[in-house]
């Protein structure tokens, strides 16, 4: 009988803890799922972005991701690729730096494999 | 017969402990060290679980943004929408570029916020004296 109580006092101070915890986070828990949903939002159709950051050690698969082409492009369409997406990521027009080095750093990988 | 058999399984078992044991300390150390260079202490953990857990670094996030002073949200925002426009698939852009752009603002605003929970942490024990 004594035990039943105690459990129930347990389960009792367990819910409180619990619903202490959520009213002191909603807030920052609800910002940030708003945000969430925010930025999936936006991506209409392709909601699903890649996930983490750049590979430390650009692959031939994440070269062609980055200019949109497939590894095994011809070099025209590379070339065009290439000059495309530079001109819009261009870090004098407003581009960054970073990006754009990948941008050639992608271009490079997949024309030098073609050169061997 | 069995003895042998009993020594090579003991054996065996000894060294698979030891390289456990000694995987762990490496880890533990290197997780040390990923912390230490993300600024040391509680804040420096809580950065490297950060970037362990989204897959990119504060720093890279910086770097794809091009900003440095992360506490300046309107430069922030500005290079993100002019980034994230100028990558739309649907206007000849990369959309792997996209992706990265929208995860080093993620990665930027969860530092922001850790930043901001850790401020309004210690603002509250002030205000209440001792916790």
């Amino acid at each position: 009988m004594s035990t039943s109580v105690i459990l129930a006092g347990l389960g009792l101070a367990a819910i409180g803890f619990g619903g202490r915890y959520i009213a002191r986070n909603a807030r920052v828990v609800q910002s940030t799922l708003k945000k969430q949903f925010d930025i999936l939002d936006s991506g209409g159709a392709f909601s699903k972005y890649y996930k983490g950051g750049f590979e430390s050690k650009m692959s031939r698969r994440e070269a062609g991701l980055i200019l949109g082409v497939s590894p095994s492009v011809p070099e025209a369409k590379l070339k065009e690729a290439h000059k495309r997406i530079m001109l819009l990521n261009h870090p004098d027009r407003g581009g960054s730096p970073y990006l754009a080095a990948k941008i050639n750093e992608a271009k490079d990988l997949l024309d030098n494999k073609r050169k061997q | 017969m069995a003895k042998y058999i009993v020594q090579i399984i003991v054996a065996g078992t000894q060294v698979v402990a030891r390289a456990f044991v000694r995987a762990f300390q490496q880890e533990y150390q290197a997780s040390q060290q990923a912390a230490q260079r993300a600024g040391g202490g509680k804040a420096g953990t809580r950065r490297a679980v950060a970037d362990t857990y989204t897959g990119m670094t504060l720093q890279e996030a910086k770097q794809i943004l091009n900003v440095t002073d992360i506490s300046n949200k309107e430069t922030i925002q500005k290079n993100f929408d002019h980034l994230f426009a100028v990558n739309d698939k649907t206007k000849g852009g990369s959309f792997y570029i996209q992706s990265k752009v929208v995860r080093a603002k993620e990665r930027l605003d969860m530092d922001m916020t850790q930043q901001e929970e850790k401020k309004t942490k210690s603002n509250s024990q002030e205000t209440s004296g001792n916790t």
